[in-house]
Formats: C-alpha cells, sequence, structure tokens
C-alpha cells in the first residue's frame, strides 16, 4: 500500500524572500495514521500545507522545490482541482476554506464539482450538518452573518461531508469553545482516518493521534515520533522553540527549575500522585492580584447587536475597573465579540446605556487592523518613532518580518502584530482583547500572558474573551460567563472556573490545571 | 509565463467582484450627477461621464488579459440592474458600448502596454463610444454644432482625467495594498524593476 | 407565491415586457404597467405599502433626470417625440418627458417585482443548469452578489478600526471624507476576499469544462410555462387594445 503522503526534501520559497519559508523537508504519512504537525509560530506548518495539492505554486505564487507524491502518484501530475476528489482542506483561516455562499451551498460545493448525483449531495450534507451540529435552520444563511466559531464550523462540516481519504487540517480548533473543539475533535480525528493536522492547542486532541511531527523555528525537521516518546525525550526542546507541549510536560519543567524531579507523563492528573508538597505552582497557574482600581467602564441594562445584526444580548449590567482583568467566556456565537464592540463604545448599545472613555478592541479577526504595507509601518502609523517600534517588533518576535506586508504575515504573526499595535501605546484607558491567544504558539501566549498583568498593573481596565480556561485563570481576576444572550454567571476567576458543572452545562471545560488546583486547594 | 489570453478563477473571481462594487460606486455616482445636474445644467452629464468608464480600466490594468475591460463594465452595469438601477435593462447595452470602447484602445495595443497615456487613452476611446451611442440614443444631430464639439471634448476630458487618470491613481494605491500580487500587474512591475 | 415560480421564465416575462415598455410610447401602457407590478408586490407578495413608496423613490428621482435631460435634449425632433410618431400611438397631448418619467417608474417596478421574489443564488444556478452558463462564471458571479451586502460590514469594521487609530468614538453617520478613505481598503477587501475564494474553490475542485452536479434543482414546470404564456397573452392583449383607441 503506498504512503498516503510523502515528501522528499520538500522546500517553499516565497517569491523575492531572502530563506526559504519551510524546509528542506523529508516525511511520510502512512494511510489510517492520525499525525499531529507542531511547530512555533512562522515556522511554515500552512506554507507546507498549502504545497501538498499543489496549490503552492498553483494558485498562491511560490517556488517548491523537491519530491511530493500523493498516494504515490507526483502532486504535479494532477491540477489542484483534481485532488479534491482524493483531499479535502481545512485552511487556517476559515474565510479561506469558505467560498462564501449559503451554508448548504458551501456544504454542498465540493460534492458538487464531483458530479455526485442530487439525492446523495442532499443525503452527505444533512448528515454533516447534524453531526457538525449546525441546526437545520442554517442551511439558507449567508455564511458572513455568523461569528468567527461558526464558520469554524462550517468549514468542518463541509470537510466531513466530503468525505476524503485524506484530510489536511490547519488549526481547525483555534477559534472554538472546548465542547465544540472536543467534537470536531471526535469527528475530525476518528480511529482509521489519515489525518494531517496543525494544531497549537493540544488538549482536545492529544488523546486522538498517532504521531507528532516537530518543525523548528526554521522550518526543518525537529522530532517525529508518537507523542509520549516525542515529549518525553524533547520536553525541553520544545519548550525552548516555543512550541506548545502537554501541560503535564511543562509542570515538569517548572518544577525541574524548582530542584524538583517527577516522571514524564502526559495527563495532569497522573502527575498529582508525585508532587511534594514544597512544590510551589501558583506562579505557573494563577494571575497575581492586584488592589483593584475606579471603576472605569459601565454598561447598564445594555442590549448589543452586531452591525446590520438583531440584538443578540440583553440585560448586561457589568463594569470594568482599572486594574482588573475581566475574562469573558461562553460558547461559539453567544455574542462575546457583539459585548466587545460595546463594552469598548465603538458600537453603542441599542438599548441601556454604557458610562466611560472610548476604548480600543483587538479583533477576532487580526486582520482587520492592518492599514499599511509592511509591520513596521503599521506600527509606525499608530504613532510610534522607528526606534520604539523597532523593538516593539522585537518584543514580539517579529523583527525578521518588519518589512512583509501585513497579509502575508502567517496567522500567529499576524495576531501578534495586532496585539502590538494596540497594546503598545498608553493611548486608551479602555483595552478589550478578542481571542487574543487564537493561533499563537506557547511563548506568544506566555508573552501577551504577561503583558496583559503588566498593563492592568499600570491600572488599565481590560477585558479578555478566551476559549481557554488555563488562560483565562493565568491572567484574569474575574470570570463572566455568556449564554443564550446574557450573562450566565460572574464572579472571581477562580471559583467560576471551578464551577465544573456550570461550564459543561453552556458547551465550556473547566481548565486542565483543575487537578492541580485541588492540589493546591487540599495542600492549602 | 502563464497562458495570456485564458482568465484563471482567481481572475475570473476579481472581474466580477470589481463589477459588483463599482456597479454600488457607480449608483452612487449617478445620485452625485442628478444632484449637479440639478445645479449646473444639461452639459454635466459629459463633465461627469468618465467616472462611469473607470472599472474597465481598473480591472484591465490589474489583470491585463483581453475581454476583462469589456466584461467588468458589462458586469457593474448588470449589477447595477439588479440593484435596481432606474435606467433599466439599456444600461446593458450603455455598458456594453463604454467597455467595447476601453477594450478596443486596449487591443489596438496589444494589451502589450498599460502605462497612464495608454490608460487615458483608454478613456477617451470610451469616451468616444459612448458619445456616438448617445448621440444615435437622444438625436444630437438636432443639437447646435457649437455645443456638440463643447460636449465632445468634455466628454474626452472627463473620460481621460476621471475614467484613465483616477484609474491609474486607484490602481496604484491598490498595488500599494499587496492585493494584487500574483496578477499581471506585479509580475510586469517586478521585470521592469528587475 | 411569485417567488415559487422558476426564475428563468420569470426573468423572461419580465425582460420581454421591460422590452415592450421601451418600444410602446404610450402613458397609458406605463402606468398600467405600474399599475400591475404595484398591485402584484402588494396584493400577492404582501410588500406594504411604505415599502413600495420608498421603493420608488430612486427610480422617481432619477426620472426627473430623465426628464430633464430628454426635454432639454428633445425640444424640438427629439428622440422621444420620433419614437411617439413612429409608434403612431401616443397621444401627442402628453409630453414626451412625462411619458419617460412614468416608463422609468415602471421598468424600475418590473425590476423590483423579479428582485424581490427571486433568490439570487437560484437564479445564477439556474442559468448554469439551463443555460450552460460556465460554473466558474456562475460562481463568479454568486461570490459577486454575496460580497455587496458584506461590504457594508466590514466598512463597519474599517470604521471601528479607524475609530480607534484616531481616538475618536465611532460616528453614527460617516463623513464624507471619511467614506472617500475606505473606498480603496474596501477594494482591496473585496479582491482579497476574491483571490481566497478563488483558492478556496480550487481546493474544492471546481474546474472548467468538467461535469458537474446541482444539489438543488428546480425543474420549469409546466405551471412556469403557463405563467408565461398567460403573461404575454396579458401584454399582447394590452397593447392591442390600446393601439385600437
Ligand atoms: N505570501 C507570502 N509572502 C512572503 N512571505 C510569506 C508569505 N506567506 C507566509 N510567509 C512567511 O513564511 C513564513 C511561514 O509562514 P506560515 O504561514 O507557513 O507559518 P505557520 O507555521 O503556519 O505559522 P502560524 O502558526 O503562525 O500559522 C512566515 O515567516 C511568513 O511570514
Ligand atoms: N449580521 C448578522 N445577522 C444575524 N445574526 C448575526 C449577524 N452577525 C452575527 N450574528 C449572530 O450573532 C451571534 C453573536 O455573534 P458573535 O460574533 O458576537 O459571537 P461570539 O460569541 O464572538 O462567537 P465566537 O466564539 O464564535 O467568536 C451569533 O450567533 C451570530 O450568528
Ligand atoms: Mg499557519
Ligand atoms: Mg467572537
Amino acid at each position: 500500500m503506498p504512503e498516503a503522503l510523502s515528501c522528499e526534501g520538500v522546500a517553499v520559497r516565497y517569491p523575492f524572500a531572502a530563506r526559504d519559508a519551510v524546509g528542506p523537508l523529508t516525511l511520510q504519512v502512512a494511510q489510517g495514521e492520525r499525525v499531529l504537525l507542531l511547530g512555533p509560530s512562522g515556522c511554515g506548518k500552512s506554507t507546507l500545507l498549502h504545497s501538498l495539492t499543489g496549490l503552492i505554486p498553483h494558485a498562491i505564487p511560490a517556488d517548491r522545490r523537491g519530491a511530493l507524491h500523493l498516494f504515490g502518484q507526483a502532486v504535479e501530475s494532477r491540477s489542484p482541482a483534481d485532488w479534491a476528489d482524493r483531499v479535502a482542506i481545512l485552511f487556517q483561516d476559515a474565510d479561506q476554506t469558505l467560498a462564501g455562499l449559503t451554508v448548504s451551498d458551501e456544504i454542498a460545493f465540493a460534492l458538487e464539482n464531483r458530479a455526485m448525483p442530487p439525492a446523495e449531495i442532499t443525503l452527505r450534507v444533512t448528515r454533516a450538518m447534524s453531526q457538525a451540529g449546525l441546526p437545520e435552520s442554517w442551511s439558507e444563511r449567508r455564511i458572513s452573518t455568523l461569528s468567527g466559531g461558526q464558520k469554524q464550523l462550517v468549514a468542518l462540516a463541509s470537510v466531513l461531508a466530503q468525505g476524503a481519504d485524506l484530510v489536511v487540517a490547519d488549526e481547525p480548533t483555534a477559534c472554538l469553545a472546548p465542547a465544540a473543539a472536543r467534537m470536531l475533535a471526535d469527528l475530525l480525528l476518528a480511529p482509521g482516518q489519515t489525518v494531517l493536522i496543525v494544531d497549537h492547542r493540544l488538549g482536545p486532541i492529544l488523546d486522538r493521534i498517532d504521531r507528532v511531527i516537530v518543525l523548528g523555528r526554521e522550518g526543518q525537521l525537529l522530532a517525529d515520533g508518537p507523542p509520549a516518546q516525542v515529549f518525553a525525550t524533547h520536553g525541553p526542546t520544545l519548550a525552548a522553540q516555543g512550541i506548545w507541549t502537554p501541560l503535564a510536560v511543562r509542570v515538569r519543567l517548572e518544577l525541574a527549575t524548582q530542584g524538583i524531579n517527577v516522571p514524564p507523563v502526559l495527563q495532569v492528573a497522573d502527575l498529582v500522585p508525585h508532587l511534594p508538597p514544597d512544590a510551589d505552582l501558583g506562579p505557573m497557574l494563577l494571575a497575581a492580584p492586584l488592589p483593584p482600581g475606579p471603576v472605569v467602564v459601565c454598561l447598564h441594562d445594555a442590549a448589543c447587536a452586531p452591525p446590520f445584526g438583531p440584538k443578540v444580548l440583553r440585560d448586561i449590567s457589568m463594569h470594568l475597573r482599572g486594574g482588573e482583568v475581566l475574562g469573558i467566556l461562553g460558547p461559539n456565537g453567544a455574542g462575546k465579540s457583539t459585548l466587545a464592540a460595546c463594552l469598548a463604545g465603538l458600537i453603542p448599545p441599542r438599548e441601556g446605556r454604557r458610562d466611560g472613555p472610548p476604548g480600543a478592541i483587538a479583533f477576532q479577526n487580526p486582520e482587520a487592523h492592518f492599514t499599511t504595507d509592511s509591520a513596521l509601518a503599521e506600527l509606525a502609523a499608530s504613532g510610534m518613532t522607528p526606534p520604539q517600534a523597532a523593538e516593539v517588533l522585537g518584543d514580539w518576535g517579529l523583527s525578521h518580518v518588519a518589512q512583509q506586508h501585513p497579509f502575508t504575515l502567517s496567522t500567529g504573526q499576524k495576531r501578534r502584530l495586532a496585539l502590538a499595535l494596540l497594546t503598545a501605546t498608553d493611548r486608551w484607558p479602555v483595552l478589550v482583547l478578542d481571542e487574543p491567544t487564537a493561533g499563537l504558539d506557547h511563548a506568544g501566549t506566555l508573552f501577551i500572558a504577561r503583558h496583559i498583568r503588566r498593563l492592568a498593573a499600570r491600572g488599565k481596565a481590560l477585558a479578555v474573551i478566551t476559549h481557554d480556561a488555563d488562560f483565562a485563570l493565568s491572567v484574569c481576576d474575574k470570570i463572566a460567563v455568556l449564554a443564550d444572550g446574557t450573562i450566565r454567571t460572574d464572579g472571581p476567576a477562580r471559583q467560576v472556573l471551578c464551577d465544573t458543572a456550570l461550564l459543561q452545562a453552556v458547551g465550556l471545560a473547566p481548565p486542565e490545571a483543575t487537578p492541580l488546583l485541588d492540589w493546591m486547594e487540599r495542600k492549602g | 509565463m502563464p497562458n495570456t489570453a485564458v482568465w484563471t478563477l482567481r481572475e475570473t473571481l476579481i472581474v466580477a467582484v470589481l463589477g459588483a462594487v463599482f456597479g454600488v460606486l457607480y449608483l452612487g455616482w449617478v445620485q452625485v450627477w442628478l444632484i449637479l445636474q440639478a445645479i449646473f445644467g444639461a452639459v454635466t452629464m459629459d463633465v461627469v461621464m468618465g467616472f462611469w468608464f473607470i472599472v474597465s480600466i481598473i480591472a484591465a490594468a490589474i489583470i491585463r488579459k483581453p475581454g476583462v475591460a469589456l466584461v467588468s463594465e458589462v458586469m457593474a452595469a448588470a449589477v447595477q440592474i439588479l440593484l435596481g438601477s432606474p435606467a433599466g435593462l439599456l444600461l446593458l447595452l450603455t455598458g456594453l458600448v463604454q467597455g467595447a470602447g476601453a477594450e478596443a484602445v486596449f487591443a489596438a495595443t496589444r494589451y502589450r502596454r498599460w502605462s497612464l497615456p495608454v490608460l487615458m487613452a483608454a478613456g477617451v476611446g470610451a469616451a468616444v463610444a459612448s458619445f456616438a451611442y448617445t448621440w444615435v440614443r437622444f438625436d444630437y444631430g438636432s443639437l447646435a454644432p457649437g455645443l456638440l464639439v463643447v460636449m465632445f471634448v468634455l466628454r474626452c476630458a472627463s473620460g481621460a482625467l476621471l475614467g484613465g487618470l483616477l484609474g491609474h491613481v486607484t490602481v496604484k494605491a491598490l498595488y500599494r495594498t499587496g492585493v494584487l500580487s500574483g496578477l499581471a500587474i506585479e509580475r510586469d512591475q517586478r521585470a521592469a524593476h528587475a | 407565491m411569485i417567488g415559487r415560480l422558476h426564475p428563468l421564465p420569470k426573468l423572461a416575462l419580465c425582460l420581454i415586457w421591460i422590452g415592450a415598455s421601451v418600444l410602446v410610447f404610450d402613458l397609458r401602457f406605463q402606468l398600467l404597467t405600474l399599475a400591475l407590478a404595484l398591485a402584484l408586490l402588494w396584493a400577492v407578495e404582501r410588500v406594504p405599502l411604505w415599502k413600495l413608496l420608498a421603493l420608488m423613490i430612486p427610480f422617481a428621482l432619477f426620472g426627473f433626470g430623465f426628464l430633464t435631460t430628454s426635454v432639454l435634449f428633445n425640444q424640438e425632433s427629439g428622440f422621444a417625440l420620433q419614437m411617439a410618431h413612429e409608434q403612431g400611438a401616443a397621444s401627442p397631448d402628453f409630453s414626451p418627458g412625462l411619458v419617460l418619467f412614468a416608463r422609468t417608474l415602471a421598468c424600475g417596478m418590473v425590476s423590483a417585482l423579479f428582485a424581490l421574489t427571486t433568490d439570487p443564488g437560484q437564479l445564477v444556478r439556474s442559468l448554469m443548469t439551463h443555460l450552460r452558463l460556465p460554473a466558474p462564471v456562475g460562481f463568479a458571479l454568486m461570490q459577486a452578489m454575496h460580497l455587496v451586502p458584506d461590504l457594508g460590514r466590514e466598512m463597519q469594521t474599517m470604521r471601528m478600526a479607524r475609530a480607534m487609530q484616531q481616538r475618536r468614538p465611532m460616528r453614527r453617520i460617516p463623513r464624507p471624507g471619511e467614506v472617500m478613505a475606505l473606498t480603496i481598503p474596501l477594494l482591496a477587501f473585496a479582491i482579497r476576499r476574491a483571490s481566497r475564494a478563488a483558492i478556496a474553490m480550487e481546493a474544492k475542485g471546481l474546474r472548467p469544462h468538467h461535469p458537474r452536479s446541482q444539489m438543488k434543482t428546480t425543474p420549469i414546470r409546466a405551471g412556469d410555462t403557463a405563467v408565461l404564456g398567460f403573461g404575454l397573452a396579458i401584454l399582447a392583449t394590452l397593447i392591442t387594445l390600446l393601439d385600437q383607441t
């Protein structure tokens, strides 16, 4: 049986770039194997996936060297569109996977292109929609009226409907709430499927993959093998490259700096029995408390709506204090992004009142911030001097792409640039960050977490929308949970995040670190 | 060098989308024209006419293939009709005539030259074609020759400036946004700099 | 009701009717056409009256423009008068400008009747099935149609980003200068979106000259042809009746 995918010395270089974006790489994926491709942000994962069916160089201008085979056949022997009958691709940006039609047109599109009988298409579309949990009433809905996570679910449904021999997925869970992410992992990574998946967040997929391939910062192969083995032997290297590793591995590395040795396991629950009483996990897992300041922004009985959309939130009363970070959690489509625009004062509430100075928001889609023709120029346009801008780019690990056009950056690089633009100046007393960690590697996430606490310490009022409960735990003082169009509950971060029953009822999940928190509680 | 005559999927989509966007802008321009006309009288139409040629010039200068100027202009007309342009179906004919005028100029250069003078000439080409068309439609023969000359000159100037020059400026601005990478305009510019 | 008719016969009928309205230079015909379209929209489609009036405003505005231009350009032997003579049907008492004005409204409302009762996606799909419109062109059209409303949303986001950058509250209604400044970014957005859609469509197997099926094909049923025939009969009767009086 030929390999599903085989790369030999594959390297890709974008036009006029000084060096290769990825490679040279040699790797194989056997049929029936579920492979996770890991690597720091900007190492060329998406670039590699784009070359697999020949979209690079056919539709995206770039140079590819080396030999690529799909199911034993040279990739160039067919056009990317021809490969669609065997390979389904889930792009990193859901907007890129979708052709921008209505939901049912979108899911049917690939099947129609294969000239499948209409009855069969209808059957598959209905099945895929119910599998992905999309309500039937959505079938005529325009995709652009969906929230970020809902779009990702539509993209998933359309890939499921294709029933392809090889599925290539680029960070499919980045914008999904935990329950949805888990469902996606179940569907996409069912045993027997051949899947090549890229993801930063390991939580929902780790126990469903057979093999991990790790790329280093320069796009070269760093490690390859079963997850347990890779994380046990290469843990420190991966961490040094800023790659996400399972929480248990990170805790083990943290403890090692405290001079404590624990066995290499993958699940935190297995770690607890080995923890000595003097282990100090607080700084790693929890936000250091800050004295709360005065109330900066206040919403009174507000009803909020997305631009040109219906009211999706009602009876919202909340306030933000200076020096306090509020976490906003909720299932996909709960109205978090809508609330964000209202909190920042950009869209006035349809009903009720907002009091406070105008603030800023880091949009869920970072591209919405870009107006100039290079990363450096973006910072200059927000009022920074060239030396300041260079320093900020350095802090965010973007120095080597300073002259690159913002829209050609990798997704994680775009996210970092947008966050840098917003958080580097003291212009706004109120900042709302919409999913700041989506698409970031571990180094980026750590950096933004510290940065958020620094900003809070400077007295800013911050709200952070996130699907990552562990991240929320490490930066937020308070948490509000949105569901069913209103605030379901709010309170101190640790208290809300320990209410497992409530979180699960609205499609969220408690932090991965819960066993460690319990252990800390018991320890007192 | 990719095939120079056949449009790729991306190019087809870009022509359609540009047609749609400019259909909306053209409809807005109709309102501008009506307001100006109420103030300045009938020759206003010739002064503002050039803007209605711009999509063919922009699309052609970006994609640089036969048919782009014509189809984009017709597409813009079609979108205006769908959005309920009062001119109704006749607009399709108007679009066809104007697009053909610009297309003729590009065809005369064999789709090889895209400098500012060529774009302005394309604007004039569209103006001439549309002048001939309105001549027939509104029976210009009955007008005083002096007025006709003024109208003709105004319309050509408008085509050259609002169509050609403004189109050129727009294309340059679009080029700076990086969205044109991989299209003919970028290949030519890079080749010129190399 | 009208929404359930097949788009192609409906389109054919509307086009023929608009063509007739352009050719028949008779105020009564224009007014009857207008009344018929309004009646269908109001009685069958249940479009509220205020909405119908609002729909007519831009047509009326344009009609006035038409009226002035045509009057200015056709003082003696104008196109309109000439046509009136050629048709030999118009009562010379009516000013040709008035007829043109009524014609604008009539054609406008027929177009509105079609637009309000037709799903553009279904129209494009029927064009692909019945008139062999190539699929890449069809989907390019669909993409373009979906884009128009999205431009508004995108503009809103861009305005938010700008308000933030300039540290001012978001204005409810953008100033003209602000709109001008957004033209290039919006165009760039449109092109970027087209480029992405092209990649998505290619990755999902859209090829020119390749057989393709459709999930939802609406066949042209006997009822549709009957409606087309019925409509044409009414049109013919109207024209003959008006011709005789
Ligand atoms: N069109 C392009 N032109 C020039 N450089 C590009 C282009 N697209 C990507 N790059 C660069 O190539 C490198 C690899 O990008 P790629 O998107 O493959 O990274 P990635 O591993 O997917 O990162 P992330 O995890 O952030 O998504 C990045 O440094 C990026 O800036
Ligand atoms: N134009 C619109 N018309 C109708 N509904 C809309 C429109 N825009 C957004 N919505 C709906 O509003 C709800 C809230 O959207 P919002 O983007 O705020 O969700 P979210 O909580 O940020 O979700 P996610 O986690 O997926 O980003 C969603 O259910 C979405 O489908
Ligand atoms: Mg990527
Ligand atoms: Mg959101």
